[in-house]
């Protein structure tokens, strides 16, 4: 039962915070913004980091997640299971909207995993960077798609279902369920997974295809089955990002899910260091909050006048693309290398025995 | 260490069998009509100048490269074709000659990597495997049962369960025991690129030790090493082989260290067997005498 | 039914032919590199800027003239032949010995870097200080107003531009039918920039396969280090190859341009990605399949928008090219090289 103790613990502690914090706007906004970030990070941070292998499409499991639950909450809003009363019932639902985009995410994952099977690093890259695309452009003909799945019998429900994506012009009026304690409960779900998975044998492997997937396959690690698995857990959390995105956003269309924000999330994972997840939880976190702060601090200065804070999101991207390339060639191995910050803890306690008492 | 001693195989003949193995790249045939088997508790060795196709012959034993023709049979299944992790599974472990360590993980990590958790999926590993190899229904069936056996695995990862940290406790033991046995044991948390030369070597061979082998492939393990270090070596591959009732092929380009231990040897010049049989003969063949005098007459004399 | 086929089959190729010029400069970096030069694209896309300037400088009668022609395109491509250098001397070389990823990552940066920073508002405007009333110039980020002589502009912005004419359309061949409902048309730039890549490909295979240059990209492509040992400058050699694709690049993103009658800066990430997979599908590091791919994909994107719609055009070609490297991940034309062990 030891092993549960850091979910109480967090439980706990989220929901301290919820009550003290929670009524503020303004902060549940950006925390709920940071904490996406950090899920889309650490999740991205499994295929790239650990088993080395170089995702450039997180955005597109995003938006299956976003799509899915978004729309599954938007077709449920009305409904309500009686007995639970209606805030229950609303969160309930939120759960499994989240879940299912998830799933579904994950199902894309394996999809977009199985050609990993064959390909090395740079063309996987330009792959997934293809999903990523096909992604966006099936979402903005979603009209078109229903149009044509409404005849087909079998299909014409999820001809209706796809049908509210709205193409181009996105779904809005999605119910705003996300709260700090949903949102950051997730951020320790992922964590935690992504610890103690990298811990374990499984992770071992992992990195083992990282150092050198000959060796790892000599030595009786299925590769394949490895990575495509490391594709559908990522793929899942980066579904579930979406959802949890999508009840807290006014609106999502497909241009929240592009290339762009598939980089965004990439220069995470590689600013904090491919491998560390303590890395790509820094990473996110400041490179979220850095363009936020730059935007009140340019809206205070500019007295109100909104045009120059607008020139810190059309900066940011070039930043970005500066960024990656003096890290890499600098310090390659980003701010924390392979390391974690959990490590010292173990450290800490291996040396605390040898002294005397 | 009986906890890492492989279980006692009761299948008779070779535990490796490789008939007439040729395996070409474009119109070169790097290695031609190669044939050789390995029972429990011989020492073979597998010589030859450079370039003469001995990695290219290991390469085709372990389904790195698939034999353009012949057949390699492990444990007695047919391997041909098979991903070189299964063919792992089947008890068939090499190191590399070019040292191909996991270089920024631990050398405890290196080894446990190697070793499978002794742990009890829902679906029999066995006939799970079994069920892969057959029709497309079957295979799908065998391949969704297998993932559920995986993705429950990494659930239990998740969610630490007594199980799940008995299995890493044990597997940590082994590996410690293996690197024990290899003398690393006071490198156990140092990483894999941070070992010098030769115990780098030896981390190689104590990780193929942990796939639980019962045909264990070395391709130059004395490469680079002092003479003391490989006269200690020596005795080392043969201990391996008593204590873990092993089959061993040793590729080696220094003839000394080859004559010393191996009961047996294959010579390969340009793809070609010239030679086979035991080390005192093989001296004597002209046809090596040659092969090796053009390169290197300092061994052959 | 046979005009559509006839037109669309002309479109095809007037696309498939620019693709390939920039294909060509995707393998020729890989040949040699074994990289995939992310920023390719993007350069090609600060190439037509530059032929933009040139032309905008020269004004529109001059630039319409056959030497002002020329013009636009020899500055756009020695313009991107140096950013090539650049590119390659400060960002790709000092992380040669490191590992694939380091130096994909990077590009990856480069790329992120020109495509977003060109649509930044930078102008330089000349105005009167109004309390020393000395004039000076000051960096501003508002566009320039058309005609506004005291403003230039640094970084275009984000919004399209109208590319200037430096060739005006003339209809060469029009061929109709009997109703006059169909017809086909030829248009004099679409056989000029069909000529001029052709050439520009001629050219380049002549170098690649006659000239001691060629002969030394060919065998730094098979083995630098070995190449180094035998006394071929590998350095230069590489840089060359950059410059060589990298303008190539230009002319092909200006015959584009030409094309498209439009510049903006996410161009060349999009047909920097098109080229990019016709280069893969072609068999990347192979000079005759990237043609090959280039004219194979400008024809399934052409397929598209005449049987369907053309909002699926940019989904094709990854369609395209996840099934070719499920099928045959080497390319058309490409060899499998195992993994040496």
């Amino acid at each position: 039962m030891k092993s549960f103790l850091p979910v109480l613990a967090a439980v706990v502690v989220l929901a301290v915070l919820q009550v003290t914090l929670g009524s503020s706007p303004y902060f549940v906004y950006l925390a709920s913004l940071v904490g996406v970030n950090v899920v889309l990070a650490v999740s991205l941070n499994i295929i790239n980091g650990m088993t080395g292998q170089f995702s450039i499409g997180h955005a597109g499991f995003m938006a299956v997640g976003a799509y899915v639950s978004g729309t599954t909450s938007l077709l449920l809003k009305d409904d309500q299971l009686g007995f639970l009363g209606p805030v229950a019932s609303d969160q309930l639902f939120f759960v499994v909207s989240l879940l299912l985009g998830g799933v579904i995410a994950g199902v894309f994952g394996f999809i977009v995993g199985l050609p990993s099977l064959r390909l090395r690093g740079d063309y996987l890259a330009i792959v997934t960077l293809g999903f990523g695309e096909i992604f966006r452009v099936v979402i903005q003909n979603s009209d078109g798609i229903a149009k044509g799945f409404a005849g087909v019998p079998g299909l014409s429900l999820l001809g209706s279902f796809i049908g509210q994506f709205g193409g181009a012009l996105g779904v809005s009026g999605v119910p705003q369920h996300s709260s700090f304690f949903m949102v950051w409960f997730w951020v320790f779900l992922v964590v935690l997974l992504a610890k103690r998975l990298a811990a374990s044998s499984h992770g071992r492997s992992l990195k083992a295809i990282r150092e050198d997937e000959v060796a790892a396959e000599a030595m009786g690690v299925d590769t394949t089955s490895y990575k495509v698995r490391a594709f559908v857990v990522s793929s899942f959390f980066a579904g579930i990002a979406g959802g949890l995105f999508a009840h807290f956003v006014p609106i999502i269309n497909p241009g929240s899910f592009t290339f762009v924000k598939s980089m965004e999330v990439v220069v995470m994972v590689v600013a904090g260091g491919l491998g560390s997840t303590t890395g790509a939880i820094v990473a996110a976190v400041l490179l979220t909050l850095l363009p936020e702060g730059l935007r009140s601090l340019f809206l205070e200065l500019g007295g109100g006048d909104a045009s120059l804070a607008q020139k810190v999101d059309q900066i940011r991207m070039p930043i970005y693309g500066v960024l990656l390339v003096v890290i890499m060639l600098t310090r390659s191995q980003g701010i924390f290398g392979t390391h974690e910050v959990w490590e010292l803890w173990g450290r800490w306690k291996k040396r605390a025995p040898a002294q005397p008492t | 260490m009986s906890a890492v001693a492989p279980e006692a195989s009761t299948a008779a003949g070779p535990l490796l069998e490789a008939k007439q193995v040729s395996i070409q790249f474009g119109g070169l045939t790097a290695l031609s009509e190669f044939s050789l088997t390995i029972s429990r508790g011989e020492l073979k060795g597998l010589i030859g100048p450079n370039g003469a196709g001995k990695t290219t012959a290991f390469n085709a034993l372990t389904g790195v490269y698939p034999p353009t023709s012949g057949e390699v049979v492990v444990a007695g299944e047919r391997v041909n074709g098979m991903r070189p992790f299964q063919i792992n599974r089947l008890g068939l472990a090499r190191t590399f000659q070019n040292i191909r360590l996991f270089k920024q993980l631990t050398a405890l990590d290196n080894v446990r990597i190697a070793i499978v958790a002794d742990s009890k999926p829902w679906f029999d590993a066995r006939r799970v495997q079994g069920l892969k190899r057959g029709g497309l229904a079957q295979r799908a069936v065998g391949a969704a049962l297998d993932a559920t056996n995986n993705y429950r695995d990494w659930w239990r990862a998740f969610l630490r369960t007594e199980g799940f940290l008995a299995e890493e406790a044990a597997l940590t033991k082994q590996a410690e025991a293996l690197l024990s046995v290899m003398g690393l044991s006071g490198r156990r948390d140092e990483l894999a690129s941070s070992l010098p030369y030769g115990e780098q070597r030896r981390l190689e061979v104590a990780r193929a030790l942990g796939t639980r082998p019962s045909v264990l492939l070395l391709d130059e393990p004395a490469a680079g090493m002092n003479t003391r270090e490989k006269a200690d070596l020596m005795v080392l591959i043969r201990q391996l082989r008593d204590q873990f009732s092993l089959g061993i092929l040793v590729i080696e380009h220094d003839m000394k260290l080859v004559m010393g231990i191996c009961e047996h040897l294959t010579v390969l010049d340009h793809g070609e067997t010239i030679a086979r049989g035991d080390p005192a003969s093989v001296r004597k063949d002209p046809k090596v005498i040659e092969a090796y005098l053009g390169e290197a007459p300092a061994h052959a004399a | 039914m046979l005009y559509d086929l006839a037109q669309h089959l002309i479109n095809a190729v007037a696309s498939g032919t620019i693709y390939a010029l920039v294909a060509l400069g995707y393998t020729m970096v890989y040949g040699v590199l074994k990289l995939i030069n992310f920023a390719h694209g993007d350069v090609m896309m600060v190439g037509v800027y530059v032929g933009y300037a040139v032309a905008f400088l020269l004004g529109r009668q001059a630039a319409s003239s056959f030497l002002g022609f020329m013009a636009v395109f020899l500055v756009a491509m020695l313009a991107c032949a140096v950013l090539g250098f650049i590119i390659e001397r400060f960002a790709y070389r000092p992380l040669r010995e490191k590992s694939r990823l380091t130096a994909l990552i990077t590009a990856i940066g480069i790329s992120f870097a020109l495509s977003y920073g060109f649509q930044l508002d930078v102008t330089l405007t000349k105005a009167r200080d109004e309390v020393t009333q000395a004039e000076g110039y000051r960096l501003t980020s508002t566009p320039c107003a058309t005609g506004d002589e005291h403003c230039v502009t640094i970084l275009p912005g984000a919004a399209a531009r109208r590319f200037p004419t430096i060739i005006e359309s003339v209809e060469w061949v029009n061929i109709a039918s009997a109703d006059g409902l169909n017809e086909v048309r030829l248009l004099n730039w679409q056989v000029m920039s069909f000529l001029i890549a052709v050439g520009l490909m001629v050219a380049l295979q002549v170098l690649v396969f006659r000239t001691r240059f060629g002969k030394a990209m060919r065998a730094v492509s098979h083995d630098h280090r070995t190449a180094a040992l035998l006394g071929i400058p590998v350095d230069t050699v590489i840089a060359g190859t950059f410059m060589l694709g990298s303008a190539l690049a230009a002319g092909a993103g200006i015959l584009y341009a030409i094309k498209d009658k439009q510049v903006q800066p996410l161009m060349g990430m999009y047909v920097g990605l098109k080229a990019f997979v016709a280069a893969v599908i072609g068999g990347i590091g192979n000079l005759k399949g990237a043609v090959t791919g280039a004219l194979l994909l400008g024809l399934c994107e052409e397929g598209v928008v005449w049987f369907g719609s053309s909002s699926w055009r940019d989904a094709v070609a990854f369609g395209f090219l996840i099934i070719v490297l499920l099928v045959r991940p080497e390319g058309l034309f490409g060899r499998y090289v195992p993994e040496k062990v």
